[in-house]
């Protein structure tokens, strides 16, 4: 880089120079970067954005009806509504067929059931 | 020794008298022959693929949309996305990139003086 004038004094209008050129790019790039972040975020195109602040206002919602009092908060009438707003009944009344005698059970009778059960071994109806 | 006509010589004029008078100044004149010559667009370009490769940019994404987040999307303006990421966006570029465009930038500003 030979230029005619004053070396000195050049290299330093030169560095100066350069890094203001420099920083002119950079500062373009950031404006464009800020730009398409703006658009994304007011069209509505950033789908991680949509789903956190949909999980957020349905946790609000939530809280909402849990601290709300005329919701069964704990045991108030028959049924327990959790923060989804479903309710389920006390035992559960799923009907299955235990794995090991065969037998059609209750969901919220297994657990006494299979006591019994898996102390006989062997039950003649399995294959 | 005498030193008859520079003595009295007026002082050189300030860049931004040049301005006044139409005179450009040397930094702009170089401006406009990085643009002319389209070298300013290829060192833009290569920055920019410099900073995404080297995940900058999914930096200041990410500061702008925590940003988004607490201000709430239909809140937030253009400007308030460059002021939230200039600093850090200044301050966070690589120095192996700064140095190559610096270096690119140079190069032309060797050529362009002749």
């Amino acid at each position: 880089m030979s230029l005619p004038n004053d070396k000195n004094g050049n290299m330093s209008f030169n560095s100066q120079l350069s890094a203001h050129l420099f920083s002119d790019l950079l500062d373009s790039i950031i404006v464009d970067v800020a730009s398409e972040c703006h658009r994304t975020a007011r069209l509505g195109l950033d789908c991680n954005l949509e789903i956190e602040e949909e999980e957020l206002r349905l946790s609000a919602e939530a809280r909402a009806r849990l601290s709300d009092p005329s919701n069964g908060g704990d045991v108030n009438g028959k049924y327990i509504v959790d923060i989804f707003g479903q309710t389920h009944p006390p035992v559960a009344n799923d009907i299955f067929e235990c794995m090991n005698c065969g037998q059609s059970i209750m969901a919220g009778r297994f657990a006494p059931h299979l006591e019994k059960c898996m102390g006989k071994r062997d039950s003649p109806l399995q294959l | 020794m005498l030193w008859r006509g520079s003595v009295n010589r007026p002082p050189t004029p300030e860049a931004e008298d040049g301005r006044q008078d139409q005179h450009l100044s040397l930094q702009e004149i170089i401006n406009i022959k990085l643009v002319e010559s389209g070298e300013k667009e290829r060192l833009k370009e290569l920055l920019r693929e410099r900073l995404i490769e080297c995940g900058w940019r999914d930096e200041m994404k990410e500061l702008c949309r925590s940003f988004v987040r607490k201000k709430g999307k239909n809140n937030v303006t253009v400007e308030d996305l460059i002021n939230v990421i200039t600093p850090k966006g200044r301050a966070s570029v690589p120095d192996s990139v700064k140095a190559e465009l610096l270096q690119h930038i140079r190069s032309f500003l060797g050529s362009a003086a002749l």
